[in-house]
């Protein structure tokens, strides 16, 4: 199985540093953005799974890319990452794409839970595109068949 | 709002309320007045000059009928004729048949001899030559005397004329009763006080006079007679007692008499004395009235403007209280906002170090002492007090929420339990005894069963201080109740027998910012959003409160329709 690859978005470089120091002793391997347009741009240049995004950001905010990313790369599982204890920005993430979402100040492990669940869930979503794939191929062997007997 | 302005308001309508409806009605008054004592006045000015004129009518026929007879008497017979007594007598019974009024016929000759006599008294051969009377008589032809009382002490006159025959004058002279006329004068009576008499050109009373004043009595009053001899002349005039009269007086026999009806001023005008009196009591009392009525309706008017301005301004203090309120929940909230993020970083710091330090023990790098004990536990410490932190922010934020409120039917009989509910164990820990006093006929309500939730769990904890603190946790009873109230209204109480709140407290407690817990503790917020939340319901909420006794809040709801 192939490792998931993780990418946090936050406009607080210290907060990327510490965590992406953690994780990496956690045996992640994790990609860091200071903004929506770097994120963008690292997303093009590496096959990244789940993005960790903050819905405030300085420019381009959580939600304008969000909703960039899942234009781009519809596969890619976006957290939210919000430090307002309301619910409604974290829904408009939600109905914009977003997985799931997390309530800053959040704990490491549930950080890293709710990553892994996102990573499984586009595990599950990749294999169902693999096989369906894999169908695809298959029928058209049946049907060059069908039209060799005809 | 200056005391001033609403003096000089008060003034002004006072004023527009007085003299908008006094001044037409005393017009109408004055001018009705007027016109009413003119005309009663002139009519009775009038009636006692037709009286004056149709007695003096009366009377000058009267005199004249009997002057005419005799001088018919004088010319259808001769001095010789006349001097025979018994064709006087002849011609007496023919007078007296015409007019009983003849009293006694005499005849004199040319120096006053009384020749012939037909009467009552034996008066032949004596001589009247010196007489006043004979010599008036000789010389005008016609003489009328004044009036007297007779032997027999009935009124009197006499009448005497001339006959000029070839050669001599003679006089024919008669007595005339005056009761026809005398009575016909007495007897006029009008209102209380009104009266006829005739006086003589020497003022001498000619009649009786009701009011006083015998036959042949002298008049003081002086009245007099119109300068015209058949004019009528009407005057106010006091006698000598000071009381005022209303004559009409005419002269009868050519000025010889005077014929007065007069009247007391105060009879004559007592309708207009009694309309007058009546319209000053209308005037006064409707003068009255009116000034009540201004004062009553300027009292109200001002009273309720004050009103309307003091609730004006409270509207206002209201809402800049609100929008304070507003501005500063969106300034919690904000940071809370900005202190999330740096407690996220403390977060993953405090991660860090704990994963650095199991991997420097699983490597074998660190060894398990004291010290490594105590690091740990300050750790975990630290991470205590973020997540302790974290929660303070996310109440904050809650706090500074703004959501639009839903408007739902609560049922309260099972709504207020279930709030309950959320208290019991606290209650039960301190010993405090809850009591539901839920009436099935509660009405429905209608609102936001979040804000109504948020009142009473505010009651209830207010009222579980105010029991811990008198208490501590024994004996405390908390008692919730509801059931519909008057007009359509639901009543909510919550009552608790802790410590109460003082009289210049409890003008307070509504108030924002008000509170009686220690620095920290209460953010005196509380009950002032209670009731805003009450009001934003229609509903008011009420406190009674004794110190030592117990507090009870009663909440009043519109039921939901």
């Amino acid at each position: 199985m192939e490792k998931m690859k993780m990418m946090l978005v936050d406009d607080e470089e210290r907060f990327l540093e510490t965590t992406q120091k953690l994780l990496a002793r956690k045996g992640y391997d994790v990609a860091t953005a200071v903004s929506g347009p770097e994120a963008l741009d690292k997303l093009q240049k590496e096959n990244i799974h789940v993005v960790i995004l903050d819905v405030k950001m300085p420019g381009m905010d959580g939600i304008a890319t969000l909703k960039a990313i899942k234009n781009r790369y519809p596969l890619v599982e976006v957290i939210m990452l919000t430090g307002h204890a309301t619910v409604e920005s974290a829904v408009e993430g939600l109905k914009s794409g977003a997985t799931d979402y997390l309530m800053k100040p959040t704990d490491m492990d549930d950080l890293i839970q709710k990553a892994e669940d996102a990573y499984a869930k586009r595990q599950v979503l990749e294999e169902k595109i693999r096989v369906a794939q894999a169908r695809m191929a298959q029928r058209s062997a049946l049907e060059i068949l069908r039209d060799a007997k005809k | 709002m200056s005391e001033n302005r609403y003096a000089t308001l008060r003034r002004l309508i006072l004023a527009t309320m007085i003299l908008v409806p006094a001044i037409p009605f005393y017009i109408v008054m004055g001018i009705g007045y007027y016109f009413f004592t003119q005309s009663i006045e002139s009519s009775t000015v009038a009636s006692m000059k037709r009286i004056v004129e149709d007695h003096r009518q009366m009377i000058e026929t009267f005199l004249g009928e009997r002057k005419s007879d005799l001088k018919m008497v004088a010319e259808s017979y001769t001095f010789e004729e006349l001097a025979d007594p018994v064709y006087l007598f002849k011609v007496f019974n023919v007078l007296q048949n015409k007019s009983s009024a003849f009293v006694d016929l005499g005849v004199f000759n040319q120096e006053g001899i009384h020749v012939t006599y037909q009467g009552p008294y034996k008066l032949i051969g004596k001589d009247y030559g010196a007489e006043d009377w004979f010599k008036e008589v000789m010389k005008q032809g016609y003489y009328i005397s004044d009036i007297f009382l007779g032997y027999r002490r009935v009124p009197h006159f006499i009448v005497a004329i001339t006959r000029e025959e070839p050669g001599k004058t003679w006089v024919l002279r008669a007595t005339i009763d005056t009761q026809f006329f005398t009575q016909l004068v007495e007897r006029v009576r009008i209102g209380k006080t009104g009266e006829a008499y005739i006086l003589n050109e020497k003022g001498i009373l000619q009649t009786q006079r009701r009011s006083g004043g015998a036959l042949m009595d002298r008049d003081e009053d002086n009245v007099v007679g119109p300068a015209r001899h058949d004019g009528i002349e009407t005057f106010l005039k006091k006698n000598r007692k000071g009381e005022e009269f209303l004559y009409a007086t005419t002269w009868l026999q050519d000025k010889k008499w005077l014929l007065v009806v007069r009247r007391e001023e105060a009879d004559a005008f007592k309708d207009v004395r009694s309309a007058t009196l009546l319209i000053v009591i209308i005037n006064a009392a409707v003068g009255l009235g009116i000034i009540a009525a201004a004062f009553y309706l300027t009292n109200t008017i001002v009273r309720r403007m004050e009103a309307i301005d003091t609730e004006k301004e409270q509207l206002g203090q209201q809402l800049v209280r609100a929008s304070r309120l507003a501005e500063l929940g969106e300034m919690a909230a904000g940071f809370a906002h900005e202190i999330n993020n740096p407690l996220q970083i403390m977060t993953s710091e405090q991660a860090l170090v704990d994963t650095i330090f199991s991997d420097m023990i699983q490597r074998g790098d660190l060894k398990e002492s004291q010290d490594l004990a105590d690091l740990k536990d300050s750790m975990a410490q630290i991470k205590l007090q973020i997540d302790r932190c974290a929660k303070i922010t996310q109440a904050i934020l809650k706090f500074g929420r703004q959501s639009e409120p839903v408007s739902k039917d609560i049922h309260l009989a099972t709504f207020i339990p279930e709030v309950t509910a959320m208290i019991a164990k606290k209650a039960s820990v301190n010993g405090i005894a809850v009591k539901e006093e839920i009436s099935e006929q509660t009405p429905v309500v209608r609102g936001d069963p979040s804000l109504l939730q948020q009142v009473l769990l505010n009651l209830y904890n207010n009222a579980m201080d105010a029991i811990l603190e008198r208490r501590g946790t024994e004996g405390g009873e908390l008692v919730v109740a509801s059931g519909p109230d008057a007009n359509g209204k639901v009543r909510i109480s919550v009552t608790d027998n802790g410590m109460g709140i003082s009289p210049e407290n409890l003008k307070k407690v509504f108030s924002p910012f008000f509170t009686t817990k220690p620095v920290g503790k209460g953010t005196g917020l509380g009950l002032s959003v209670c009731y805003g939340i009450v009001d934003s319901m229609g509903g008011t909420m009420e406190v009674a409160s004794e110190r030592g006794v117990g507090t009870t809040f009663t909440i009043r709801l519109p039921a939901a329709p």
